[in-house]
């Protein structure tokens, strides 16, 4: 019985250890910690996965910052939204040709995790395009997260 | 006319012999306990880290010499800043449930406790955001969640022991396992820290609580002691020589 009981005491020992220790992990992020919006590029012919040859994208009015700039074989392109605002307008250049993408949104905070904090997650209400090589967008997922899965697909 | 007699004849012998039966076998009183007992480990923990404060009383009463019925209540004030955002959490919890002893009465001599104790948590409190900013493409968004008032609600099991240190007082240590039912809030804002739970991240929790704890007796009842059977000797033990297998004789003759 008494050694029952220092078996037992020895056991929730180690158990209080290993509640301490785990207790004092430092706090590191590793997550993703911005939702992009994920734009898969199809070609319209075969309907089937196509990445442009040349893909060119910025902000309206931030020529200076490009997101991509001639990039090559870019699948999928992350397109970042302004949490301060309920629509954001871009250029996209594929191939040379230009179309101007208009997404409108409504943004909310979501938690993380303590590590990583807090950041906005989106939910795209409709997007306006031009169509010089764009033929159409087709929105597979319109909760915008940080979770690495396709939002739109681009037709062209 | 005679049956009734000879039964209300019966009733008190029949006592008697169960009552003369029973004070032939090992007998021993165990007094019946109130308790009221405070965590130290959250004030300690506070004096480390300001940004938590976490204190916890319980009450109990011993049902019999094994089971305690347990009821605990408790007030956090938890703050916590990280690169983007601040998060702040007042509320108060209570926890109720059963304590089971682990320990035989003789062994416990009223003076020892190792066992377990069940509960079920409830927690009321009130979180918000103060500030959050995140910084992307388009510059630096800075936002604030206002706080609101939450419930939510767990289970606990919370194995620990303690031991007498002066007459009436005594002290020692649970560890507490906790599982998420409910936590109050959406998925998207889940709570950090809760009153009560601890770390909320995550549906299982762990914590440490170390208690002083003040009782008095109330009641005393007689337990019947029950013979402890000779633990059995392995075969590799007896096989390993004479000197040995003398010790572990000496040992079992002393018990009996």
């Amino acid at each position: 019985m008494v050694s029952n009981i220092y078996r037992y005491i020895s056991r929730l020992s180690m158990l209080a250890l290993l509640v301490a220790m785990y207790s004092c992990t430092p706090l590191s992020c590793f997550d993703e910690t911005e939702a992009f919006v994920k734009a898969s590029f199809y070609s319209n012919d075969t309907k089937k996965l196509q990445a442009p040859d040349s893909l060119t994208m910025y902000g309206i009015n931030r020529e200076s910052s490009p997101l991509y700039n001639k990039s090559v074989k870019i699948q999928p392109a992350y397109l970042p939204l302004n949490s301060s605002d309920e629509r954001c307008s871009l250029i996209v250049r594929i191939n040379g040709i230009n179309d101007t993408l208009d997404i409108r949104y409504t943004s909310y905070p979501h938690l993380i995790s303590k590590e990583c904090g807090v950041t906005f997650y989106h939910n795209i209400d409709t997007i306006i395009h031009t169509s010089n090589i764009i033929d159409y967008i087709f929105v597979s997922k319109g909760t915008i997260t940080t979770i690495n899965e396709e939002n739109l697909r681009i037709f062209y | 006319m005679r049956r009734i007699y000879a039964y209300f004849i019966s009733l008190p012998l029949l006592a008697i012999a169960i009552s003369a039966n029973l004070s032939a076998q090992d007998t021993i009183t165990v007094p019946l306990r109130i308790k009221a007992g405070i965590d130290i480990a959250g004030p300690l923990v506070y004096s480390a880290n300001k940004n938590i404060l976490n204190t916890e009383f319980f009450f109990s009463a011993d049902l019999s010499e094994k089971k305690a019925v347990y009821l605990s209540t408790g007030f956090l004030d938890y703050k916590f800043s990280q690169y983007n955002y601040e998060y702040t959490n007042k509320g108060a919890f209570l926890k109720a449930g059963l304590d089971f002893n682990f320990l035989k009465p003789d062994k416990a001599a009223d003076k020892y406790w190792a066992g377990v104790g069940l509960r079920y948590g409830i927690t009321v409190f009130n979180s918000g955001y103060p500030s959050f900013s995140q910084d992307n493409y388009w510059g630096k968004t800075i936002s604030s969640i206002s706080r609101t008032t939450h419930w939510a609600h767990f289970l606990e099991i919370s194995p620990g022991i303690r031991t007498q240190i002066f007459t009436n007082f005594s002290m020692g240590w649970n560890i507490s396992m906790r599982m998420m039912l409910y936590s109050g809030t959406g998925k998207d804002l889940k709570p950090i820290y809760l009153p009560g739970f601890g770390n909320a991240q995550k549906n299982i929790s762990a914590g440490v609580n170390y208690y002083l704890v003040w009782s008095i007796p109330y009641k005393k009842i007689r337990v019947i002691l029950k013979k402890e059977e000779p633990e059995e000797t392995d075969e590799t033990e007896g096989a390993q020589g004479s000197s040995n297998t003398g010790n572990r004789q000496q040992v079992q003759r002393g018990r009996q």
